[in-house]
């Protein structure tokens, strides 16, 4: 990364005729969880930049899908793309990220992606 | 003092900004796109091709891909299955399309067709900020951009529906999707009852943009977003030139 002169345009060099995040395929090794797992989102600091929203944090949730290999967004902001990870598509139920959420809508559910640093077995 | 919006001296009505107050988030885009102008990152004209291409999308192309899918449940399968490939057969090629032939950090390239049963109701949010289907799905309304509705559909999704006038039951269950990485989401809705026999093109004139969205649903003879109601600015800007 710390080279005289920092290339803007790699990503874009890396990405045409590929689209991101395919251009990062294989590169982030074997996944650690797979469709079905429980997993638990860590609480981990972020200092300046992050993706993963407070409110699942600490919160249990189920593999929906492995979904595709990049940077994870708080290293990307800074245009560190050296380590990409897996990232996965998780559903919460919405009782246990909102604890007051009405017990009559007990079905409803939330989707949505998170990298594998985030993510604990539950 | 400066005229409003009425008719200007030659008797026609300049069109009306999208919003009428410059937010802190314009003036720092238009500093930092000078500043990238000046640093030869792009060129000016390299900045105006790229907005009058994004001005060109609209969400016609998703509403074919969800017809297409309620016709053709082979189609439907590749939809769900893969987004990217689906779009490919509404003219829509998420990868090599002009004009970057990579897309953008806020237009990635995977796109994910939700699909709706009769017990199951997807709707979209970006929490993060506004990140939407913009190659398929055209430029976000300008309500899905408020921090009111990104905020609020998560923790209170049935409400939110329902001021868009669709209240569902409860043994529907509603799946908020949260698109704040590189997945970009729409909504496969159900096919309608009443539509027995319709062609493809029939079909895809009451898949709105809402109900690509998520907060409304098709129905025969419905082919336009709701109305939702626009508050005056606190500090308009005039334009008087």
């Amino acid at each position: 990364m710390s080279k005289v002169q920092h290339d803007r345009t790699h990503h874009a060099k890396k990405a045409t005729g590929k689209g991101d995040p395919q251009c990062f395929k294989g590169e982030a090794g074997p996944a650690k969880f797979k469709v079905g797992d429980r997993v638990r989102i860590r609480d981990l600091p972020d200092i300046f930049y992050t993706r993963c929203q407070v409110y699942t944090r600490g919160a249990s949730a189920t593999v929906s899908a492995v979904v595709y290999e990049s940077p994870a967004a708080e290293d990307e902001a800074w245009d560190n793309t050296d380590k990409p990870e897996w990232f996965y598509s998780l559903v919460f139920r919405q009782k246990d990220l909102w604890p007051n959420y009405p017990d009559l809508f007990a079905n409803d559910t939330l989707e949505t992606e998170l990298s594998e640093r985030w993510l604990e077995k539950a | 003092m400066a005229k409003k919006h009425t008719e200007d001296e030659h008797g026609h009505r300049p069109p009306a900004p999208m919003v009428d107050e410059i937010s802190d988030f314009e003036v720092l885009e238009m500093a930092v796109r000078e500043l990238a102008i000046e640093k030869g990152l792009f060129s000016a004209d390299d900045h105006r091709r790229w907005t009058e291409y994004v001005h060109t999308l609209g969400p016609l192309p998703a509403a074919r891909l969800v017809a297409k899918a309620w016709v053709n449940p082979a189609y439907k399968k590749m939809a769900v299955t893969d987004g990217v490939k689906a779009s490919l057969e509404v003219g829509v090629d998420w990868i090599n399309d002009m004009p970057t032939h990579f897309g953008t950090p806020s237009d990635y390239c995977n796109l994910r067709v939700l699909e709706d049963t009769p017990k199951l109701k997807h709707v979209v949010v970006c929490t993060l900020c506004s990140c939407y289907p913009r190659p398929i799905l055209g430029q976000s309304p300008e309500w899905y951009r408020t921090p009111n509705y990104r905020r609020r559909l998560v923790r209170w999704p049935r409400q939110v529906l329902a001021e868009f006038g669709l209240q569902l039951p409860p043994d529907v269950e509603i799946r908020v999707a949260d698109s704040n990485q590189k997945t970009r989401y729409i909504v496969l809705p159900v096919r309608p009852a009443g539509t027995e026999g319709w062609t493809e093109e029939q079909l895809a004139e009451i898949v709105t943009r809402d109900c690509l969205i998520g907060v409304a649903v098709p129905k025969p003879g419905v082919k336009a977003n709701a109305k939702r109601p626009v508050h005056p600015a606190v500090h308009p800007v005039h334009h008087d030139h």
